[in-house]
């Protein structure tokens, strides 16, 4: 994975800027940590110059303080598996950069990611701070690789690039399912043999291609390969690839992941699913459940939560969902990490936890992040205040519900 | 259309030589049958129940709590506080909520199943911009599990739409949610059939692709405008057939078609129209066409726009049914506010829903107006569960011609209720148990009472 110093970056755009020598003190909170700390009450959390750097010190200086009155404050929360930022209207082809015939295990779309997308400060309003891109690849078993954006809206919002590679196996509309398995262990093993030939031979003749550099990060466990599958038999396969060949092996949708929960929880295999899939959208799927995120919680397997259907547009829904998958038996904390800390410890982020040293993505809200009564007091980007109201949702309502004599359009 | 033409001039001519025609006995009347897939719907038990001690939202906008439904015969037959009656079941609905049954005025359930499998893409006759002909009564697959779903959802009654592709795409259904295995045994008695039309990009990107008409928005209006000019037509040769024979002439009837019977429903006020249309200038030409062939614009289904023309929709008697939050997938979906059904909601004499087009959120529509309940509170509105709950179900009920039947708790009604776990605007909400005409369809806690569809049954 690649990170970027964004402070770093920022701090030089900024340099004239009184911003980020601030200290700002959020106080009297509830701090879900997402660590070990678990739920610290009456805390001050202080940040500086993006980052957290103390949660309840002894003394406390700070430019602006701002008391949370008891309220819960939550690491931002982390959408993943989706194209925002690669796509600003579905149907609209040249607003699409997630797909590419010619896509490959290559593939990084991160330089065609939009910051100034609308999808981006509509997300916002869902409590999200960072999101993981996943392209949509193209005709190759490999989709391509995953990167991180924050939700600032800047120019710099890439916060890290090659986080993942996606992998397709399982159903396919023309042709069989052997045979996308049978290329991807071919591909693994043939990288496999390349680099025991290079160790004995200590070849330096000729640089590898980008393709294999890929393949042997995914060989050494250093690059998460994330497969879309569904069918239990599927899964099991997939965990014998993944014993195999060592890979960090994540399953996507997984949505008769229950089936076969031992064996993933076994393996230490992360799950990444949607709390609302409970139907049997096909032959693999036929125990989609909304329990499912409960029962492999219960397993001991870790459960990232994703927005399903249309996810870029929709991701603001993850908080809902994540109330969802508790409404129907996964606790309440394991939800939390769903949303936040399991998805950065599974695309190795700077984000989803509240611990000294943390990027300062924070989020104070009204109540219970998962209830739709609740809404979002303060948002905070690398340690930036910003506005979850200002999206084109937001000017659009205004717009029309703003008394006028004159026309609409004058309404700005 | 040319069939038309014909049968226009063969009846100016026959008019012409009545005196012909009219000599001898008649031949036999030619009537239309207007109900040949009738509902074999009957409720599965008419034991009296008593639901007591719940917050009740009625669904006419009040809100009673501690409150007691008496249901009897399958029909609700007192609502109220400490109802001094016996029933053969009694429902201790303490700390719960209890609701009208959910109505979904926007599925595809039956038409377009799971597993959405090849075989069963049965909702969109993409063969030509007008298929009036098709009835999506005809596509419903009642095995579907997305029936099930949707009833642990509190969902008792929901049209079935067909799909969007076309300028008329065909009849809708409006069906009760009860386990059967005919589409017949779900049908809702004497509901009114709906006609789905479609605006904006989806006719004009399936047959504009093609190289056929239409091709753009305008092509979608001429394509109108033209199918109600020979529905007229259509109309004026039975009617013109139908006076002559009551005069004691011996007419000859007009040829059939199924298409224009179905235009000519609309015409006569029988066949209510919904229509897929996004954009407020869409909207606004909808509502003209509709003066300009003498029918009635119906409910605006998908409206993301509706909020910029909420007058408009209020003025003429339109519903507008619409999502808390979908939006993007294509420029129509671009201006999405999630405040709309709440603005479309404040004017007066509107007609507000939520509604799902979705096999995921129609098990969770309470939500849905939850979403925007709240949403529309956060920004000035001050909206409350007794009011939102009109948006599923009284509001709901309305755009479909069945709120003298179902969509609220009021005595004399189908006694199609929800009894929920807790407020059902929570995110955290479940409902317990759901009733269809008096009777128990389903119970969370009771194994009983959860229907498996065929398809489900025996899968490992």
């Amino acid at each position: 994975m690649k990170k970027f110093n964004l402070s770093l970056v920022t701090g030089a755009l900024l340099a004239s800027s009184a911003a980020l020598a601030q200290v700002t003190a959020i106080t009297n909170a509830t701090v879900h940590t997402m660590t070990d700390k678990g739920v610290i009450k009456d805390a001050t959390v202080l940040i500086e110059d993006g980052k957290i750097i103390a949660i309840n010190p002894s003394s406390v200086s700070a430019d602006v303080t701002i008391d949370a009155q008891d309220k819960i404050l939550t690491p931002g929360f982390i959408g993943s598996m989706n194209q925002m930022g690669l796509v600003e209207v579905g149907a609209v082809s040249r607003s699409n950069d997630s797909y590419d015939k010619k896509a490959s295990a290559m593939f990084d779309a991160s330089t065609a990611f939009n910051p100034r997308s609308s999808l981006i400060p509509y997300a916002r309003k869902g409590g999200l701070t960072q999101n993981v891109v996943v392209p949509r690849g193209g005709e190759s078993i490999f989709s391509g690789l995953s990167f991180v954006t924050d939700l600032s809206g800047g120019f710099e919002s890439v916060t890290a690039t090659e986080t993942a590679l996606i992998v397709r196996v399982g159903a396919k509309s023309s042709g069989s399912r052997a045979v996308s398995l049978k290329q991807l262990v071919d591909k693994l093993e043939g990288q496999q043999k390349k680099l025991a030939k290079k160790d004995k031979k200590d070849d330096k003749k000729g640089e590898p291609s980008k393709e294999e550099l890929v393949l042997t990060k995914v060989l050494k466990g250093e690059l998460p390969v994330i497969t879309k599958v569904s069918r239990a038999s599927d899964i099991l396969e997939l965990l014998k690839v993944k014993k195999q060949f060592g890979l960090n092996l994540v399953l996507w949708n997984a949505e008769d992941a229950a089936l076969v929960k031992e064996q993933i929880s076994e393996s230490k295999t992360p799950v990444i699913l949607s709390a609302v899939s409970n139907l049997p959208s096909d032959f693999d799927s036929l125990h989609a459940s909304l329990e499912t995120a409960g029962e492999l919680e219960k397993a001991g397997v870790k459960v990232l939560l994703a927005v399903g259907s249309d996810s870029s547009h929709n991701v603001y829904q993850l908080r809902f969902d994540a109330g969802i998958a508790v409404a129907n038996g996964m606790s309440h904390d394991g939800a939390l990490k769903a949303v936040t800390s399991n998805i950065a410890d599974v695309f190795g982020l700077d984000a989803g936890k509240v611990a000294k040293g943390q990027r300062a993505d924070l989020v104070l809200w009204s109540a219970d992040p998962f209830e739709f009564s609740t809404s979002i007091e303060s948002m905070w980007i690398n340690g930036a205040k910003v506005n979850t109201n200002d999206s084109r949702h937001d000017k659009l309502r205004d717009r029309y519900n703003t008394p006028s004599d004159m026309p609409r359009a004058y309404t700005k | 259309m040319q069939k038309f033409a014909i049968s226009t001039v063969v009846l100016a001519l026959a008019a012409a030589l009545s005196g012909c025609q009219d000599k001898g006995p008649q031949k036999e009347f030619v009537s239309i049958e207007k109900n040949p897939y009738p509902s074999t719907y009957k409720p599965v038990s008419n034991k009296s129940v008593l639901i007591t001690d719940a917050t009740v939202l009625t669904g006419t906008g009040e809100r009673l709590d501690s409150a007691d439904v008496y249901i009897v015969d399958g029909k609700i037959q007192q609502v109220g506080q400490d109802l001094a009656v016996q029933a053969d079941t009694t429902v201790n609905a303490a700390g719960k909520w209890v609701t009208p049954g959910i109505i979904d005025v926007h599925s595809h359930l039956g038409a377009y199943p799971s597993p959405s499998v090849e075989s069963h893409q049965d909702g969109n006759e993409m063969i030509s911009p007008n298929t009036a002909e098709v009835w999506v009564e005809h596509s419903v697959w009642p095995q579907d599990p997305g029936f099930n779903r949707a009833r642990e959802g509190g969902i008792t009654t929901l049209q079935i739409l067909p799909g969007s592709a076309n300028l008329f795409g065909g009849r809708a259904v409006t069906l009760k949610n009860v386990p059967a295995h005919t589409m017949q045994a779900m049908k809702f008695p004497d509901a009114p059939y709906g006609l789905k039309m479609a605006c904006g990009e989806n006719p004009k990107r399936v047959y504009g692709r093609k190289g056929v008409a239409p091709y753009t928005r305008m092509g979608n209006m001429a394509g109108y405008r033209q199918a109600w000019i020979e529905a007229a037509e259509y109309k004026a040769a039975w009617e013109q057939y139908e006076a002559a024979y009551k005069a004691g002439l011996n007419p000859t009837a007009p040829e059939r078609d199924i298409k224009y019977d179905t235009l000519r429903g609309v015409l006569d006020g029988e066949i209510l129209i919904h229509n897929h249309c996004y954009k407020a200038e869409e909207m606004a030409m909808m509502i003209d066409l509709s003066k300009e062939f003498g029918y009635h614009a119906g409910t605006f289904h998908h409206g993301i726009e509706a909020y910029k023309v909420a007058d408009l929709l209020a003025e003429n008697g339109n519903c507008a049914a619409l999502w808390p939050d979908w939006w993007g997938f294509k420029m129509e979906a671009y201006d999405m506010v999630q405040e709309n059904v709440a603005i479309v909601d404040a004017v007066k004499n509107s007609c507000a829903v939520v509604h799902s087009d979705s096999d995921t959120t129609i098990q969770r529509l309470n939500q849905e107006a939850a979403k925007i309940m709240y949403t529309a509170n956060q920004n000035g509105f001050n909206l409350t569960e007794e009011h939102a709950i009109k948006w599923i179900t009284y509001n709901a009920a309305k755009s479909l011609g069945v709120a003298d039947k179902t969509g609220s708790l009021e005595a004399g009604k189908q006694a199609d209720v929800v009894i929920w776990d807790k407020n059902p605007f929570s995110v955290y909400s479940k409902a317990q148990e759901v009733y269809v005409d008096g009777a128990k369809v389903y119970d969370r806690n009771d194994e009983k009472y959860q229907a498996v569809s065929d398809f489900m049954l025996g899968q490992r």
